[in-house]
């Protein structure tokens, strides 16, 4: 009983911090609104002729989805991560009823909800400006839910290890920006030499961009990505939970 | 009857320094037990082992008759030292978050009351000043109503009346049965609302008392200063019936009573000698640290890398 209304009580805290964070929430919903409108205009409009951002519309959705569900989280915990350690407030909630991994999951809820917002804010704007029709695939949204848990753990790790918030960030965006580019979002695998797919392959999101896609097409088939993407949302949030110092 | 704190034998080191060098204590339900000592000596390590954050290398912590780490987090309250809590939230709503950890807390306004801060408490907790915010964190450590409470240097940047207030409050716990243990450098604070003290050096507990048996036993003597018009040592006899001497312009006596100070004057101005002013002073915890810190610094010096391996 104790360990949900603690978890309840953080992730109060959670949501309240973030909302009044006034330029955090700014960026947090601006952002994927420049990003759909930056690629919507370099997207061709005549898909087939070949090179970059010269698939159909709907092939960058699962893109647009995965930047915010790689960057949203593992900005938001790694940097969340490290001002608790600043503050001696893990200390704290080591002598109360939270544990580290209720802690992670309070704010990784927070996290999912704020990722959910933008994503149907992304979508919305999409079928909104005829970029691409609203996508009726009920199974992106756990598949988003995933992806946040299994970025928010990575967050953890990196928050363990940052000395300072903007170190963090910068870890955070290191590890993130190629990952952007090297998981099946932008750059189709037929574009990149042979080499280069064992290595698409080993990045996480690149299962969430496939699912997501997958589920999209209504191509089935999305089944083995979403087993993948939640082991590795498993692994990486109880790896995440452990990083969690209990002192400085 | 079980005490609520029993530390035996705990040892911690990290790498070549000794944190804690084999450290016993034991407090009593009710008790406030205050730890004195120089930066460095080990009193954040110890809180920490009491809270289950930092593992001892060897000894034992119980706390009610159970290990920090299988205590219920209910009956703890905790205050770290250079605690924060999350910004962006008023007074208010830091000490219901924290409310919010347990089943059965206190209620906000009764916190909040208690520590003086009921009319400010719907102020963004970055607006306060030092010392309110401060109060407001020693609010989170009360809010569960805790049996065991750990105050790492709780009054640090409150003012005295503000102080005044949270010792009061303290004091109030202890006859209620809540067992305190805190770190200070303030000794008024030492003294006023401690039942004992531990004087920690060096990761151990080198002198642990009453306040007043510790300044019996280590303050050293009641000291009068006279300051003297002029240089009038040729007018001191040295058969002067105190135990006295002169230095830089003042006479100094030493363990005087102070129903004794009149006599002094007395004979001072049965001999002519002028004075301008008179100070007297009685040991406090002050004294007695200086005097336990230096001489433990002094005793301990050669042998300080001598602690026995944690098995």
């Amino acid at each position: 009983m104790s360990r949900f209304g603690a978890i309840f009580a953080e992730m109060t805290v959670a949501w309240r911090t973030f909302r009044r964070r006034r330029t955090a929430m700014m960026f947090t919903f601006i952002f994927p609104v420049l990003l759909v409108l930056i690629f919507g205009a370099l997207i061709r409009t005549e898909p087939g002729e070949g090179g970059l951002f010269a698939e159909p519309a709907a092939y960058y959705l699962a893109g647009y989805l995965a930047v915010v569900v790689l960057f949203t989280p593992l900005s938001r915990i790694s940097a969340t991560t490290v001002r608790y350690r600043e503050g001696n407030r893990f200390e704290k909630l080591a002598s109360t009823p939270l544990t580290r991994s209720g802690w992670l999951f309070a704010h990784t809820v927070v996290t999912a909800v704020i990722v959910l917002i933008s994503s149907l804010l992304i979508l919305a704007l999409i079928a909104a400006l005829r970029i691409a029709p609203f996508p009726r695939a009920p199974a992106i949204l756990p598949m988003i839910v995933l992806g946040v848990v299994l970025f928010a753990g990575i967050g953890a790790i990196i928050g363990r290890v940052a000395k300072t918030e903007d170190g963090a960030i910068a870890v955070a965006n290191t590890i993130a920006l190629p990952m952007l580019f090297l998981a099946e979002t932008f750059v189709p695998p037929t574009m990149l030499p042979t080499w280069f797919l064992p290595i698409v392959a080993a990045m996480p999101l690149t299962y969430f961009t496939r699912g997501v896609r997958a589920a999209m097409e209504n191509a089935g088939g999305w089944g083995g990505s979403f087993l993948v993407l939640a082991g590795l949302a498993l692994l990486a949030f109880v790896l995440g939970a452990l990083a969690i110092p209990e002192v400085e | 009857m079980e005490p609520a704190v029993a530390i035996e034998g705990v040892q911690k080191r990290y790498g070549e320094t000794v944190a804690l060098a084999g450290l016993d204590l034991e407090l009593a339900v009710g008790e406030i037990f205050t730890l004195i000592g120089p930066n460095g000596a080990g009193k954040t390590t110890l809180v920490r082992t009491l809270t289950g954050t930092v593992q001892p290398d060897a000894g034992r912590v119980s706390i009610g008759g159970a290990i920090p780490g299988a205590i219920d987090r209910e009956r703890l309250g905790v205050l770290p030292q250079a605690f924060s809590p999350p910004g962006r939230l008023t007074g208010r709503e830091i000490v219901a978050y924290y409310a919010g950890l347990y089943d059965d807390p206190l209620p906000v306004d009764d916190v909040l009351a208690a520590v003086g801060m009921a009319e400010d408490a719907d102020r963004w907790y970055d607006h306060l000043s030092g010392g309110q915010q401060r109060r407001i964190c020693v609010g989170t450590a009360l809010v569960n109503d805790p049996d065991v409470l750990v105050l790492d240097e709780p009054t640090t940047g409150i003012d005295p009346a503000g102080a005044q207030q949270l010792w009061t409050l303290l004091r109030e716990l202890g006859d209620g049965g809540t067992t305190i243990l805190m770190t200070t450098h303030d000794m008024t604070e030492a003294g006023a609302i401690s039942d004992r003290v531990g004087i920690l050096a060096d990761g151990s507990l080198v002198a642990t008392g009453t306040p007043a048996a510790l300044i019996g036993d280590y303050g050293g003597a009641s000291r009068l200063v006279v300051d003297l018009r002029g240089d009038p040592s040729d007018h001191l006899p040295a058969e002067f019936p105190w135990d006295s001497h002169y230095e830089d312009g003042s006479l100094h006596v030493t363990d005087l009573p102070a129903e004794r100070i009149s006599a002094v004057l007395a004979e001072l101005d049965d001999r002519g000698i002028e004075y301008t002013s008179v100070a007297w002073t009685e040991p406090t915890l002050r004294d007695v640290f200086l005097a336990v810190a230096d001489w433990e610094d002094e005793q301990r010096r050669p042998t300080r890398s001598t602690v026995p391996e944690a098995s």
